[in-house]
């Protein structure tokens, strides 16, 4: 019965050529921005490290399929919105499939959509890198990040929809969608080095969750050519996974397992909040049917 | 009884939209509500449906039915195509036979635009695809909210052609709205609301028969003698015509008996369901 439902939302986000052009280009157009407008000006305050442009590249691209995976999801979960306001939903609940699966149907097929868009997202990026600077991965970090698109969606989606519970018209969420999506970027320290941000700014962006991803990313894409770059030298490695944000610095800067954990906690306290919230509506709803 | 309202009440806020509204719907009729706009129909139906909860008084079903509703506006995918659409929301079912859609789309005379995007129909297909959407777990009960609103006159009447023959054919309960009055005509039951209360309920012929009066129009080359003859006040007066309201067919023949050398012409015409219902919620428009 879910399956019904998922595959109605996936059709109807795909079949939507434009909407999946405009989804992507949003995706790509602060990316390609990034590239015209500030690329270069970190090159050169990276000029004495070997492998600069690789390395920049690689920063680049985890920075942005975090910022992806939040966008999308949140603009995929507007299908949940519009179902409410043209009444869909009540259609939708006459079926044996209930609220509850309804809801967690928005929620898996909003979680695809943002794993396949990142993945279309990393293509473009690491073919227009391999193009113009000779990027290449290893086939770890590849499948790392390929799995890392999925978790990442997954986390987004929640967080995402505790956010779009609240909402009641699509109006307002087009405009959540504006304010997010211009964020996000220096949120999950994309644009700018979280190290170069003053504390309080710093301290924001280790509240948003796509900072965690986005730091999981790096690790997973940079790390062959940190590797070499650092050789052995932990101190000047440190230094530069807390500048760019690579690692995240709690007390200690954080591992990857930490991260993970992290990541987890953040993810099983939406889904509680999220789920919580459906579940006390509808027995708001059932227990008036019992006084009756 | 299948279905049974009492004291049905809805209010928002200080608006009373649904006045203690009492409904017995018996299995395999025909029902419809009628009354104007905001008259309070689609609230009633909607706590018939059990998606809006009642302020007020309670909604019991005699077992638990199969409801299938056609709602007021669309509620199917318009990027979709129509085969798309129903095979979704069988899926959505439990028990329903992978032949359903198939059926269906015989049954209601689909075929031709099963392949075509539902945006893309036009009004009177998209009802079809509406009901037939409605029919696919097989219902019990078949809601319909004001099914042929906005439809034109040919559309209108296969759309009722094929709820009545649904009705007949598979034992449907039907419920529907409408501010169509002619539609009611074919209800086995009729239920006037305005303001949110029910002014009226029986068949279409009861209704008619208590609420609306036959109408006797005289035309004379002297109205003034012949309103003299008379006992009756005239409804209307002209300079060549005099209008009755009657009671009966029999009163109409007195008169025109006892002064058929005073009338040129005259029309005799039958209470309507629209006297009925003009009588009934009064000329205000809202």
């Amino acid at each position: 019965m879910m399956l019904a439902m998922i595959k109605r939302n996936l059709l109807l986000y795909f079949r939507d050529h434009s909407g999946v052009f405009f989804s992507l280009l949003g995706a790509l157009i602060s990316f390609v921005l990034y590239l015209v407008f500030l690329k270069k000006n970190m090159l050169t305050s990276w000029h004495q490290m070997p492998d600069a442009k690789p390395l920049l590249d690689t920063w680049l691209i985890g920075g942005t399929l975090a910022i992806t995976s939040i966008t999308t999801t949140l603009s995929s979960l507007a299908l949940m919105v519009t179902d409410k306001e043209k009444h869909i939903v009540a259609d939708l609940e006459l079926t044996d499939a209930g609220p509850m699966r309804l809801f967690t149907s928005y929620l898996l097929s909003a979680a695809v959509i943002g794993a396949l868009t990142q993945l279309a997202m990393f293509v473009i990026m690491w073919g227009g890198f391999y193009l113009t600077d000779g990027l290449t991965l290893s086939t770890t970090a590849v499948l790392n990040t390929l799995g890392l698109m999925v978790t990442s969606s997954l986390l987004a989606v929640v967080v995402n929809a505790a956010i779009v519970q609240g909402i009641h018209t699509v109006d307002s969420l087009g405009k959540l969608g504006t304010i997010v999506g211009t964020a996000a970027g220096f949120l999950v320290g994309t644009y700018i080095p979280i190290g170069t941000l003053p504390s309080f700014a710093q301290g924001m962006v280790k509240f948003i969750p796509g900072s965690y991803v986005a730091a999981l990313y790096r690790q997973f894409l940079m790390d062959d050519k940190l590797k070499t770059a650092f050789s052995g030298n932990l101190a000047a490695r440190n230094t530069f996974d807390r500048l760019m944000g690579v690692r995240l610095n709690w007390s200690t800067l954080l591992t990857q397992q930490e991260t993970y954990l992290i990541m987890g906690l953040i993810f099983s306290g939406a889904v509680i909040l999220v789920f919580g919230v459906e579940w006390l509506r509808l027995q708001r709803r059932r227990r008036v049917v019992r006084e009756q | 009884m299948l279905l049974e309202a009492q004291h049905l009440t809805k209010t928002f806020g200080d608006h009373v939209a649904v006045n203690a509204v009492d409904l017995q719907i018996e299995k395999g009729s025909f029902t419809a509500l009628l009354g104007p706009n905001g008259a309070g129909k689609s609230t009633t139906m909607n706590m018939l449906i059990g998606l809006l909860q009642p302020t007020a008084g309670q909604v019991t079903y005699d077992h638990d039915p199969k409801l299938g509703v056609v709602f007021q506006g669309s509620v199917l995918d318009d990027i979709l195509t129509v085969r798309e659409n129903l095979q979704i929301r069988a899926g959505q079912y439990r028990h329903v036979p992978t032949d359903r859609v198939a059926v269906l789309s015989q049954q209601l005379g689909l075929t031709t635009f099963m392949s075509q995007r539902y945006g893309t129909l036009s009004g009177g297909q998209r009802r079809r695809v509406d009901i037939a959407r409605a029919l696919i777990n097989e219902p019990d009960i078949l809601f319909l909210d004001e099914p042929t609103t906005g439809l034109d006159i040919q559309t209108r009447l296969a759309i009722w052609t094929l709820i009545q023959r649904l009705q007949r054919d598979h034992q449907l309960t039907v419920i529907l709205t409408t501010h169509y009055l002619d539609e009611a005509d074919a209800a086995d039951n009729v239920i006037i609301i305005d303001h949110g209360r029910v002014l009226a309920r029986g068949t279409a012929t009861e209704i008619k028969k208590r609420y609306a009066a036959d109408q006797l129009t005289l035309i004379s080359p002297d109205v003034a003698q012949l309103a003299a003859q008379v006992t009756q006040k005239p409804l209307r007066r002209t300079t060549d015509q005099l209008v009755f309201s009657l009671p009966t067919m029999q009163a109409a023949l007195d008169i025109l008996t006892a002064n058929r050398s005073l009338i040129s012409n005259f029309e005799f015409r039958p209470g309507t369901m629209d006297d009925a219902f003009l009588a009934l919620t009064g000329k205000e428009m809202r």
